[in-house]
């Protein structure tokens, strides 16, 4: 990939639609922006310093050695400066040295300081909503600085003042009226799976479920909304899989999402919405919880479900297991009959999403699984998969149409990548990735199409 | 004029000035750091962070950790270019400060250990520092032209970054000038730093450039603590994405802040 050259504010005009009152008050945000809100979000700030270790030490820290310069796939596609993570840090940096550090209240602008003013606030939202928190500036870090959890501080401290994206506020919403973040009632996702099942027995001409708010299953399985509505190959995946398996499971209409959107906005939010799946699993008793194909749900539910609503000692261990590493399992033991042709004349490559590769380290399970039901299976160039993996570009709430050029040069590195290896199909698991690619296919001119790890996995199947 | 610099200088190069100022640049350095490091280790960490190759065990920990400190291993991972001036300054810097620690502060101690007479010591010092004194200043040079040079990092350079590097140099280069114009006196200055050290300070060696090379490293002690130099406190040891074990599902990871703070969820 090649670094482009500095183009200053390239992509300033790029912002997302601020939410208003009636997307706010609901989640417990002030409607407007408060007169004193320079004051509120300061101490916002503070209180987050004192909260998050890597916050503090993250603000300190940082030599701007400038190692992380040419990682950011919305730098590589924009050549924006301020989309250099370091810079997009030091948009908060500077605030911090002006208000929070002895050296920005002595000598001013030597210590590159700032005030935080209402051009502050506008770069905030518009940087630290170019942004995907993909972590990958953080692995090429010395001191592993992670910027994610820099634009974390910067939108929950937005938050705080009434300053949020409508996409992201709108999609909590509708997962705390819906269960999921499409707003779809329980009587359509009853419908849907309804109709998935006669697919599949067209297909196969078996009676294989997706079973809903079923009492007593031994698996809740939490799939991205996406999966019954859009992916559907995806959700017939892992129907295939459980019928094979012989696991009896479910799904539930009160936690019919696994992506968690609040992890986009706060902290406070990340924990409602995350509790929804372990109510949902304790309401219908199930042994155990198993994730779908989602980057960032993945990341939420593995690293913090425990921590923000454990304990969970009424599931079974691994708690949560994805369903790459369940089904990886199963094939490991031999327990399931495969035919690799089935997928023949398909290309494969797989995209590592961000936070399957980076938070937690879910490498090996999908490339195995791939490995097991797809012939002809390669790799992008190992500077751009596993942990050095590129965002799709659309991570973290940048999934929204006024974002488009954002979302489509952030998707640069992932496509010149895929390029290379010459793939018929894209394997994703994660919902996200699997809405982007498409539309940045399209845009960069290439061929191909997107699939799901377990719609492969489903198509070789023996049943 | 003349006169007044002949002052100036007489002062700096006095017993008690030159004591004095390494005695409040070593308290501030000391305290700063300390009061830094504490706030580290004070402030929690509500998550599990870690980034991938998260070890689940301590041992593990501790490889990344010390592959982190002693070989840069992320930096060689993100640009050799960079690794190589940055590891080799880093790796001077610590010989320089044990030169000094040997050299100077428990001279007799370093000799004995290494099993050498004094002409030899002697002599391995000046090849020795020579050589590290080289290395360091021409790395120092390297990086501040990379910083000059380079749009990418000369965009995110702040004042305080060229600060940083033209106070390492000058320290480095009185230093260097010391070694090779041979005007220090070794055995004064051995002198001065036991004094220094025990509390029961003495004159220094008279060279101006022998003060001028102090009174920098008293700015650079007080500059650390206050800047991003701080980083010499171990700043990847404290780094939550680097130091935890990737077990989340093992261990049941709990958030301090909230636990001591009651429920968030309730409070907001």
């Amino acid at each position: 990939m090649e670094i482009p050259q500095l183009h200053p504010d390239a992509a300033a005009g790029v912002q997302a639609y601020r939410a208003k009152k009636e997307l706010l008050a609901p989640l417990g945000l002030p409607p407007e922006l408060p007169p004193d809100w320079r004051e509120k979000a300061l101490c916002k700030f503070k209180e987050l310093l004192q909260q998050r270790r890597s916050l503090s030490l993250y603000m300190d820290i940082c030599v701007r050695c400038g190692a992380c310069t040419d990682k950011c796939p919305f730098f590589l596609g924009t050549g924006d400066p301020k989309n250099m993570p370091v810079a997009r840090a030091e948009l908060m940096r500077k605030v911090y040295r002006h208000h929070f550090t002895a050296a920005g209240g002595v000598s001013g602008r030597w210590a590159a300081g700032e005030e935080l003013t209402d051009t502050v606030l506008k770069e905030w939202f518009t940087y630290f909503y170019q942004c995907s928190e993909c972590r990958r500036c953080a692995v090429f870090c010395p001191f592993g600085v992670d910027t994610a959890e820099i634009t974390m501080a910067a939108r929950e401290i937005m938050a705080s003042i009434g300053v949020a994206p409508k996409y992201v506020t709108e999609v909590i919403k509708k997962a705390h009226e819906t269960g999921n973040n499409i707003g779809i009632p329980e009587a359509a996702w009853i419908d849907s799976c309804q109709f998935l099942e006669e697919e599949l027995k067209a297909q196969t001409g078996l009676d294989i479920k997706i079973p809903v708010n079923q009492a007593g299953a031994e698996v809740l399985l939490v799939p991205p909304s996406a999966d019954v509505f859009v992916n559907t190959d995806t959700m017939m995946g892992y129907a295939r899989f459980f019928y094979a398996a012989g696991i009896s499971w479910t799904t539930s209409t009160y936690a019919s999402e696994a992506a968690n959107f609040g992890m986009f906005l706060n902290y406070d939010q990340l924990k409602k919405v995350n509790l929804r799946m372990l109510d949902a699993a304790r309401q219908l008793g199930v042994k155990r919880l198993v994730m779908g194909e989602c980057g960032h749900a993945w990341r939420a539910a593995q690293a913090f479900m425990d921590t923000l609503n454990g304990p969970l000692d009424f599931l079974a261990p691994p708690c949560p297991e994805h369903i790459c590493e369940l089904a990886a399992r199963y094939i490991r033991t031999g327990r399931l009959k495969l035919n690799k042709s089935a997928n023949d004349g398909l290309t494969v490559t797989y995209h590592d999403p961000c936070n399957l590769a980076r938070a937690g380290g879910l490498l090996e399970e999908p490339r195995e699984i791939l490995r097991a039901v797809v012939n002809d299976f390669r790799e992008m160039p190992a500077n751009t998969i596993r942990e050095k993996t590129f965002c799709c570009g659309a991570g973290a709430g940048l999934l929204t149409d006024e974002l488009m050029p954002t979302r489509m040069n952030g998707a640069k590195p992932r496509m010149e990548a895929f390029r290379t290896t010459g793939a018929t199909h894209l394997a994703v698991p994660c919902a996200i990735c699997k809405a982007q690619f498409p539309v940045a296919f399209k845009h960069h001119k290439i061929e191909a199409q997107v699939v799901g790890v377990m719609d492969l996995l489903g198509r070789a199947l023996v049943l | 004029m003349t006169v007044g610099l002949l002052f100036i200088s007489c002062v700096a190069m006095s017993t008690l000035f030159l004591s004095m100022a390494l005695y409040v640049a070593m308290a501030i350095f000391l305290g700063g750091m300390g009061w830094r490091i504490y706030r580290w280790i004070r402030t929690p960490v509500p998550l599990k962070i870690v980034l991938t190759p998260g070890p689940q065990k301590f041992p593990g920990v501790l490889r990344r950790l010390v592959g982190e400190l002693f070989g840069f291993r992320a930096l060689a991972k993100a640009d050799r270019s960079l690794w190589t001036p940055a590891w080799l300054f880093h790796v001077s810097l610590l010989l320089l400060f044990l030169g000094h620690l040997g050299g100077l502060v428990i001279p007799h101690l370093a000799q004995t250990t290494l099993g050498l007479n004094e002409k030899q010591f002697e002599d391995m010092a000046q090849v020795v520092g020579s050589a590290v004194g080289l290395l360091a200043i021409t790395m120092l040079v390297w990086l501040l032209i990379r910083r000059l040079l380079l749009p990418r990092v000369r965009w995110i350079s702040t004042f305080s970054d060229y600060f940083a590097l033209v106070l390492l140099l000058l320290i480095i280069a009185t230093g260097n000038a010391m070694r090779f114009m041979g005007g220090l006196n070794i055995i004064q200055a051995q002198r001065f730093v036991a004094g220094w050290w025990t509390l029961h300070p003495v004159a220094p060696p008279r060279d101006p450039i022998f003060a001028v090379h102090l009174l920098l490293v008293c700015a650079l002690l007080i500059y650390i603590p206050f800047s991003k130099m701080v980083h010499i406190g171990g700043a990847a040891l404290f780094s939550p994405t680097l130091n935890q074990r990737n077990n989340p599902r093992q261990q049941r990871y709990v958030n301090t802040w909230e636990k001591n703070n009651g429920n968030s969820t309730a409070s907001s």
